[in-house]
């Protein structure tokens, strides 16, 4: 097989780097790991500052990649041994993973009624839960179901009950080899793991979330079609944010900030302010991080709609009996140590490099890593998309933390250098 | 916010679609609210309203039209305020030769981020016609 | 007559539903004569129900479409795709608004929404039924791009623009290229020089055969839209030879000549300068320059230097150009006078004069003769505002501060840093840096935004009261060597660019982009792209990647030899045309030609010039003029609709 483009990833990031080279009459090739594209974006509420949902700029997009006549998609799918085998050319092996679940799907779900396996959600972000047969989401693409072989009993009743004759348990991983032109690197970035940090209590305590649960719950196709709190399904209305979770943290091993987090939490108190106009919420921060075009503005009419801002850094988190928390933190302001109870407290987990992409490359082509293992980008100032092998780039938070404006002009520069280097090695 | 107060009243709009419309937009991304017996009607410069249009408008029963235009913004020709102004004055002459209140029709220049301007506007042309 | 006629009403995830019934526009929406369908959907933009409304027009046979959703600035494209997919003419399609027009506009009054949503949809419905099946229009392209401004952003657009196959015209103002970079000696967070970076981008552009560079250079006109813009360009005389080779002892040796001085902008008037001048020894282009605005020709330039020509005359060049990349850049904020003792006191500078001075002072630091040991720097000086009109924050300031403050503290003996901050904001990976600054003994204080510090001159030293929110609002007072303002971005001053090109501006008074996820680049002006800190604050990176973001974008626009426009266009009834010239004079774009049918004279339209703006329309005294799209019938089917009760 063989493209012009490989582009790994299928997040906003990857989709604007295919739609911009598909366009310009490129071949691409899309490789992504999960069962479906859209990446982390697709999943998200409303985002900051324009307050736009992000479905409304996502499934566009999503939808423009799938049906693009120059690109070809792969999903539940990996790169590897990708080695450079001459000036123009690289090798790679694509591995496409069974879904057990043919193409022609048609999303009907019935399979998902009867399976009679339920685990954790993990696209609600374990907040409830899915069967062993399911469509991702209900904004998946592509729509149709996969089957989560590490749960599935093998009964075979989605077989049976299945109208299109679509499930195959008989399908096995395929290895192909393909030859592109060129690669661009933009697997993304993984979320901290609250639970590395016990004194807050996450995945401990109940009525302490992740801001991605929150996020979900915020979402039109929400679990719950409310706000609740976990623990007793009670609407909460003291809700506290604690920033900085897994960022700025020497201890955890992730000293840079996460330049997301704070307008996130802000976004989420406005969303929180209107889903429940009683509650109280609050934002533990050290620094407010309002830098983007907007942001500061929306910082500020965060304030005026009431949400408290306290500079303070969270030293524990305790559970009462009832469910409620504890939040013991060091104000700033008076300097003293102080306690506050809320009913609800949301952990503004950080963004981690993802480093998939470096066992994607076999060991005669090593894309470096930076400090904190995204990729190294050698030209950082005249040239962000360049990495330390030529006609590899990088785009989107591969590269770093980034908000979502910035990673899609990160994913046009890397557009616009990938064609120009195309045009390089057609010479 | 007292409802019924512009109940009845009618105003149509003519938003241009690069320069006013945008504006109308961001006006509802900041929730800034206005009346909604406001409706928009979008034309590519406000330089190509015709009089008759407005009039059709008042004929069937629009209490007011407000022509949100392009001004100095407009990205066709720097002489569409002139323009504007002269359509509003042609049918200000149709309106008076009918009898009709002149100010029934009016015309302001709205940027492409002139959302403020545009909610004050239409409060104050509203509350106009429920007085 | 359409009569068969799909309606999608979208929730928007709960955006409209939230406010407005969308179930009960639809029942109503589906009662309308000549509606054969009406749904309503979550996300009418997602791939799964752009599939459902293709199955839709097919198997139902539709020959309209309505879809009442968000604002036809967002998903227009996307429906009119769908239709085309479907074997619908796209222009059988309206969007009706009724999320930024109804849900949002009047989320205090869901009832009333309701009720403007459904009446927008009745009209809507009532206009399809009169649209037309249209052609899109192709007009050609020229594969040529202006870009505006020689900086980091526009140069670095240029070579990719080169590289894609583009020819490119960068038009700088000044007479030196590298914009605000060049005059930043090392840069956050690589180290590199900006002349280094400057240097390099140059001399690749020079490489070019399709990268043209005029400096002294300024857009005075531009005629023509996208794909074929008309655009006058003035070069002032540089009074130079071109090509000259002056050497450098000898151009030292006129430079000293020159009577006359001015004060050097280049240096943040920090320094003098004289009418011929450089900014720096291997400033780019690598000719000097006589300052028009100053120079008095006296002539002992010429006397001395035979690559002097003062016969040298102002020319205009005229450039055909398909897009236009503007990259003007920012000015730094310019505080008031007093503002923190600003331009009252000899030692309180601007952040950008303290980098100048750095790269000024090679051995010891000193200033108006002061040996400088102890900084205080005030941040957010001009972003921020809670008075002022610059509500935003200028994102560079605080990484760029800080990164100041560790290249004195590496370059001079004895430095002491105080930063008077409103909260660090060294985003990303920049928190290095504040890290390390906290690790060498920088002081931090932080002041409200209420009550921000005081400087005031005593005995000719400088004494800061701030109130330090860090120590619980505990009052310090302390002297310095000089004071730092942190000063931001503003806009350019020079705002001839915005006019000429008629660039949207935004609240924060920089250039606006359509949509910053969206269409972070593209203007509502066709063709007009925008990029690097002209349209919002932004370090080199996020300059650099926006540059290379527009080129790309750039170059799809018109790399293809035609560009697709509307076919929304003037009609003429030739039949009720009494030819009046009255459309031909109002026509910006000299599209209505006279013509003779059978020995009557009447209006044309000329296609490729028509821009579709209907300003014939209102002139037009026998009503003959009929702008597609926007015809009369569809007008007044709408506001009929719209005033029924």
């Amino acid at each position: 097989m063989n493209y012009d483009v490989m582009v790994i990833g299928g997040g906003i990031a990857g989709e604007e780097v295919a739609i911009n080279l598909a366009n310009l009459g490129y071949k691409i090739i899309m490789v992504e790991k999960d069962y479906s594209i859209g990446g982390k974006m697709i999943h998200l509420s409303k985002v900051f500052p324009t307050l736009d949902c992000a479905a409304c700029i996502t499934t566009p997009k999503v939808s423009e990649t799938a049906r693009h006549e120059n690109i070809t998609i792969f999903t539940h799918s990996e790169v590897k041994n990708i080695e450079r085998i001459s000036d123009k050319e690289f090798n790679a092996e694509l591995v496409q993973h069974p879904r057990y679940v043919t193409n022609d799907c048609t999303g009907c779900s019935i399979c998902e009624d009867n399976c009679p396996v339920v685990v954790r959600d993990e696209y609600q972000f374990d907040m409830v839960g899915r069967k062993a047969v399911f469509i991702p989401f209900s904004i998946a693409s592509p729509r149709i179901a996969a089957i989560d072989i590490e749960n599935c009993i093998l009964c075979g009743l989605c077989e049976k009950v299945c109208p299109a004759d679509c499930i195959d348990f008989t399908q096995e991983e395929e290895v192909s080899g393909i030859t592109v032109k060129s690669v661009v690197v933009a697997t993304g970035y993984n979320l901290f793991d609250a639970s590395q940090i016990q004194r807050f209590g996450g995945g401990e305590f109940k009525n302490v979330v992740t801001a991605m649960q929150m996020e979900r719950q915020l979402v039109p196709t929400r679990p719950f079609n409310t706000v609740l709190r976990p623990k007793d399904g009670k609407m909460p209305d003291n809700i506290a944010y604690v920033l900085c979770v897994g960022s700025r943290d020497k201890t955890v091993g992730n000293p840079i900030c996460s330049q997301v987090c704070c307008m996130y939490s802000t976004k989420q108190a406005q969303l929180l302010m209107g889903a429940l106009p009683m509650a109280d919420v609050t934002i533990y921060y050290i620094n407010i991080r309002a830098f983007g075009k907007g942001f500061n503005e929306f910082y500020q009419q965060t304030g005026d709609m009431g949400v408290e801002f306290i500079k303070g850094k969270v030293g524990r988190i305790t559970e009462k009996e009832d469910g409620n928390l504890i939040v013991r933190y060091e104000d700033i302001e008076s300097g003293k140590l102080k306690e506050a109870e809320h009913d609800h407290v949301v952990l503004s987990v950080g963004i981690l490099a993802n480093t998939d992409y470096q066992s994607m490359f076999n060991n005669k082509a090593v894309l470096e890593s930076d400090p904190f293992n995204y990729v190294k980008q050698t030209q950082e100032l005249c040239c962000p998309p360049k990495t330390s092998i030529e006609g590899v780039f990088v785009a989107g938070t591969a590269a770093g933390p980034m908000d979502i404006p910035d990673s899609i002009l990160s994913a046009g520069a890397a557009s616009a250098e990938t064609a120009s280097y195309l045009r390089s090695v057609k010479n | 916010m007292d409802k019924g107060n512009n109940s009845g009243v009618k105003i149509l709009v003519f938003s241009t679609e690069k320069i006013s419309d945008p504006a109308i937009d961001l006006a509802g991304l900041l929730k800034m609210h206005y009346p909604p017996v406001v409706y928009t009607m979008i034309v590519p410069c406000s330089s190509a309203i015709k009089p008759r249009w407005i009039m059709h408008a008042f004929e069937k029963g629009f209490d007011g039209v407000f022509i949100a235009a392009d001004g100095t913004d407009c990205p066709f020709s720097e002489k569409c305020t002139e323009n504007t102004s002269e359509i509003v004055a042609q049918t200000h002459t149709i309106m008076k030769e009918k009898g009709m209140d002149a100010a029934r029709l009016k015309m302001a220049a709205i940027c492409s981020v002139c959302a403020e301007p545009f909610v004050k506007h239409m409060n104050t042309f509203v509350n106009y016609f429920s007085n | 007559m359409k009569n068969r006629i799909g309606v999608y009403i979208c929730h928007c995830g709960s955006n409209i539903s939230d406010y407005v019934d969308v179930e009960h526009v639809r029942e109503l929406a589906e009662k309308v004569e000549g509606v054969i369908l009406a749904k309503t959907t979550m996300f009418a933009c997602a791939d799964s129900t752009q599939k459902e409304m293709i199955e839709d027009i097919k198997s139902e046979k539709l020959d309209a479409l309505v879809v009442a959703s968000c604002s036809p600035k967002l998903h227009l494209e996307t429906f009119r795709n769908v239709a085309l997919r479907a074997g619908l003419n796209p222009f059988n399609y309206i969007q009706v608004n009724i999320r930024e027009q109804v849900s949002w506009a009047h989320s205090d009054k869901p009832q009333e929404a309701t009720i403007k949503a459904l009446k927008l949809v009745y009209a809507s419905i009532a206009t399809v039924k009169h649209s037309k099946a249209l052609k899109p229009i192709k007009i050609p392209s020229v594969n040529t791009v202006v870009v505006v401004g020689a900086g980091v952003a526009g140069m670095r657009a240029a070579i990719d623009l080169a590289d894609m196959g583009s020819y490119v015209y960068i038009i700088e103002k000044e007479h030196f290229v590298g914009g605000r970079v060049s005059q930043w000696d090392n840069l956050f967070t690589t180290g590199e020089t900006g002349r280094e970076v400057i240097s390099n981008i140059y001399n690749k552009i020079m490489a070019y055969e399709n990268i043209k560079l005029f400096t002294g250079a300024q857009i005075v006109s531009k005629a023509g839209s996208v794909g074929d813009f008309n655009i006058k360009v003035e070069i002032k005389p540089r009074y130079f030879k071109p090509g000259a080779k002056v050497d450098p002892d000898k151009l030292e040796e006129v430079i000293q000549a020159c009577p006359v001085e001015v004060e050097d902008d280049f240096n943040f008037n920090l320094t003098k300068r004289k009418a011929i001048y450089r900014n720096y020894p291997s400033e780019f282009p690598e000719i000097p320059a006589i300052d028009a605005d100053h120079c008095t020709k006296c002539g002992i330039c010429e006397e001395k230097c035979n690559d002097v020509d003062f016969s040298m005359k102002a020319e205009t060049i005229e450039i055909n150009a398909g897009a236009v990349l503007v990259s003007t850049g920012f000015d730094p904020y310019e505080p008031n006078k007093g503002e923190f003792g600003y331009a009252e006191n000899d030692f309180v500078i601007s952040l950008q004069q303290m980098k100048r001075l750095i790269e000024l002072s090679p051995g010891e630091l000193v200033f108006k003769d002061r040996k400088i040991k102890k900084i205080a720097y005030i941040y957010c000086v001009g972003s921020r505002q809670s008075e002022g009109p610059n509500k935003y924050c200028s994102r560079y300031c605080c990484t760029s501060a800080i990164y100041t403050a560790l290249l004195l503290k590496e370059k001079y003996q004895g430095i002491k840093n105080i930063h008077l901050n409103r909260g660090i904001r060294t985003y990303g990976k920049q928190e290095l840096l504040y890290n390390e600054a906290s690790e060498k003994g920088d002081v931090f204080l932080q002041f409200d935004e209420g009550t921000p510090p005081k400087v005031s001159a005593e005995n000719g030293q400088i004494k800061i009261k701030a109130e330090d929110i860090l120590t619980a609002g505990r009052e310090i007072e302390f002297s310095v060597d000089l004071v730092v303002l942190v000063t931001g971005m503003v806009p350019r001053k020079d705002n001839s660019i915005a006019n000429i090109f008629k660039v949207p501006i935004g609240r924060d008074k920089f250039f606006n982009e359509i949509h910053p996820k969206l269409r972070p680049v593209e203007t509502v002006i066709d063709g007009i792209l925008i990029s690097g800190a002209c349209q919002g604050p932004k370090n080199i990176p996020e300059s650099t990647n926006s540059a290379l973001s527009a080129a790309a974008k750039a170059n799809t626009l018109i790399s293809k030899g035609d560009i697709e426009i509307e076919p929304k266009l003037a009609e003429i009834d030739e039949a009720s045309c009494e030819w009046c010239d009255k459309c031909q004079v109002v026509c910006p774009y000299n599209a209505i030609l006279k013509k003779d049918v059978n020995g009557k004279m009447v209006a044309e339209v000329n296609k490729a010039n028509c821009k579709g703006c209907g300003m014939c329309l209102p002139v037009c005294e026998s009503n003959s003029i009929q702008l597609i799209g926007y015809t009369d019938i569809e007008i007044e089917s709408f506001i009929d609709t719209l005033a029924m009760d």
